[in-house]
């Protein structure tokens, strides 16, 4: 996609409108190097996949070094399918998004998802109501994964998020049944209990996020509670979109090129990178307006439109962060989140 | 921009009602018909005067979904008032009050003044929910009511403002300790006595930058 791109369109080449306070000189500036980069992987990526008549892709250390690097977007679904695993619950289950799709008459639920169809990137051309052209049909589709997930997953049904998540997956993936498969991997494999109806994992990650800071930023930790800003304010959306929404939509899709891989450890190293880079002002701040504000502003500037120096910098700025760190962290979290309700 | 007192507020109420569009319209004075729905909490902010007086209202948005509950439930600390609000086109959304109206006292503080708000006033010939059962509702549980309508903006500064002068009222009649932040009422930097750097007045302004 990006590489037939007009860099001054007011809409970005996902259908997205561009903010108005969008910085197209920076923007322009990195797109003219990124072009190099991203003809390079294409090549390297080309020659993998060639390799292989099936088109399947085998997880190993070369394969996730060049899923770090970046997945051409139109390797993309392919790639996102084989290496998650999601292709492998496709082919296992034939058949099923179909009957799942149509098997749903939970009144309650269509009508929480129908309610959220219009406030689905509303500014999205894809996502429009009164575009009436089959290439803006995506909300139809939108409707159909959603239904088919809350029907396979009676546990987590329709929780708000997953909308945004679907809608860009349906976007880059195009392919509805494939988009099915990818979320069900993502809530049943990739993400810890994220989107059950206490997001008993969202509130446990928070708070992992925010004992990984304090081991590095002490300083910030103070700051924070000084002014009262808790880490679920800032971070919710984090952790239940995935970022999407949140940061620009490069970015979004090579973050999520290395979550369909590796999992949700990346969404951490994603929040700690987000606030180590903005420190200096956050520790700056006398408020707590100020520092919601520098959240917000951390997801839009110069270094995350970067997209492969942003990607390179959450494998080297947060530093080490083992498998078992996180499960002893998550643990305790999780602990403290289940007695904080009760108490 | 200087203010004599800070109230945190919050609102709460299904998914769906307009919430973010009753805060849109209260700090910038539009209506957006369609818009990103909220996941997590959005910050609003604006000045008002009551008595003569700048006060500063600090708004959180928060998201209405059940399954959000239990991150909204932290949210509440230090709220000195919250705008509950239901939908009058859906009986639904007025039969949970009683839900939310037990979350919201269980998790604040007891002064917390509420508003009771049925949203879409401009909806006449789809409502479901009579005026009559919400000022019922409201009197049973001794809460303030008010109908608005988010897009004609009709009852949207009241809604607000009303609030805000029963908390001024609470704060003269000497029931809220104002020296206790935890009662969501912070002093304005040129009152304040006691810590004069945690609460800087700057980011704030008359009208909402998408922030607090």
């Amino acid at each position: 996609m990006a590489d037939i791109e007009d860099f001054r369109s007011s809409v970005d080449p996902y259908g997205f409108k561009r903010t108005e306070n969008f910085d197209y000189d920076c923007y322009e500036q990195f797109m003219s190097k990124y072009l190099s980069v991203l003809a390079r992987r294409r090549s390297k990526w080309e020659r993998i996949l060639g390799m292989k008549a099936n088109g399947h892709v085998v997880r190993s250390n070369k394969i996730k070094r060049y899923v770090r690097k970046g997945i051409p977007s139109v390797f993309r679904a392919q790639v996102w399918m084989e290496v998650s695993g999601a292709e492998y619950h496709r082919r296992s289950n034939p058949g099923l998004y179909e009957a799942m799709r149509i098997a749903c008459h939970d009144k309650d639920l269509i009508e929480v998802i129908v309610t959220d169809l219009d406030r689905t990137f509303p500014d999205n051309i894809y996502f429009q109501a009164e575009t009436s052209s089959e290439k803006y049909a995506k909300r139809q589709s939108l409707f159909n994964v959603l239904i088919a997930l809350g029907q396979k997953n009676q546990k987590v049904g329709y929780c708000q998020g997953l909308n945004f998540i679907a809608g860009l997956l349906l976007i880059v993936v195009k392919d509805e049944e494939k988009v099915f498969w990818l979320m069900d991997t993502l809530i049943n494999d990739l993400l810890p209990d994220y989107y059950s109806r206490d997001m008993l994992g969202v509130q446990t990650d928070q708070e992992v996020l925010g004992e990984l800071v304090k081991e590095r930023m002490p300083d910030v930790t103070r700051m924070l509670d000084a002014v009262g800003v808790a880490w679920a304010l800032v971070s919710t959306k984090w952790f239940i979109c995935l970022y999407c929404d949140v940061l620009p939509t490069e970015t979004v899709l090579r973050l999520w090129d290395c979550i369909f891989y590796e999992g949700s450890k990346v969404l951490f190293r994603v929040g700690i990178t987000l606030v180590k880079h903005n420190r200096a002002k956050i520790l700056n701040c006398r408020s707590f307006p100020e520092v919601v504000n520098i959240f917000k502003e951390s997801t839009n500037d110069k270094f995350v439109i970067n997209c492969h120096q942003f990607i390179q910098a959450i494998f080297s700025e947060p530093g080490s962060l083992s498998r078992s760190h996180i499960d002893e962290l998550r643990e305790q979290c999780q602990q403290r989140v289940v007695d904080n309700k009760h108490h | 921009m200087s203010y004599a007192y800070l109230f945190k507020y919050i609102i709460i109420g299904d998914t769906g009602v307009g919430k973010s569009c009753l805060l849109l319209q209260f700090t910038d004075k539009r209506f957006q018909p369609v818009h990103d729905l909220t996941i997590g909490v959005e910050f609003g902010a604006r000045m008002i005067t009551i008595d003569g007086k700048q006060i500063k209202l600090q708004i959180w948005d928060t998201a209405g979904q059940e399954s959000f509950r239990s991150i909204t439930r932290s949210y509440y600390r230090g709220a000195a008032g919250a705008l509950l609000v239901y939908d009058i086109t859906r009986r639904d959304t007025f039969n949970h009050l009683t839900t939310w109206l037990e979350d919201a006292r269980q998790h604040s503080s007891s002064n917390m003044v509420i508003m009771l708000i049925g949203n879409k006033s401009d909806l006449e010939a789809r409502r479901d929910v009579k005026k009559e059962e919400g000022e019922a509702f409201a009197r049973e549980h001794g809460l303030i009511f008010m109908e608005t309508s988010a897009k004609t903006a009709a009852n949207v500064e009241e809604a607000f403002i009303n609030t805000a002068k029963e908390i001024y009222q609470k704060i003269q009649d000497g029931v809220f300790d104002i020296n206790n932040e935890a009662n969501g009422i912070k002093i304005g930097p040129q009152h304040s006595l006691t810590n004069p750097g945690m609460s800087s007045s700057s980011g704030g302004g008359n009208q909402s930058s998408g922030c607090c």
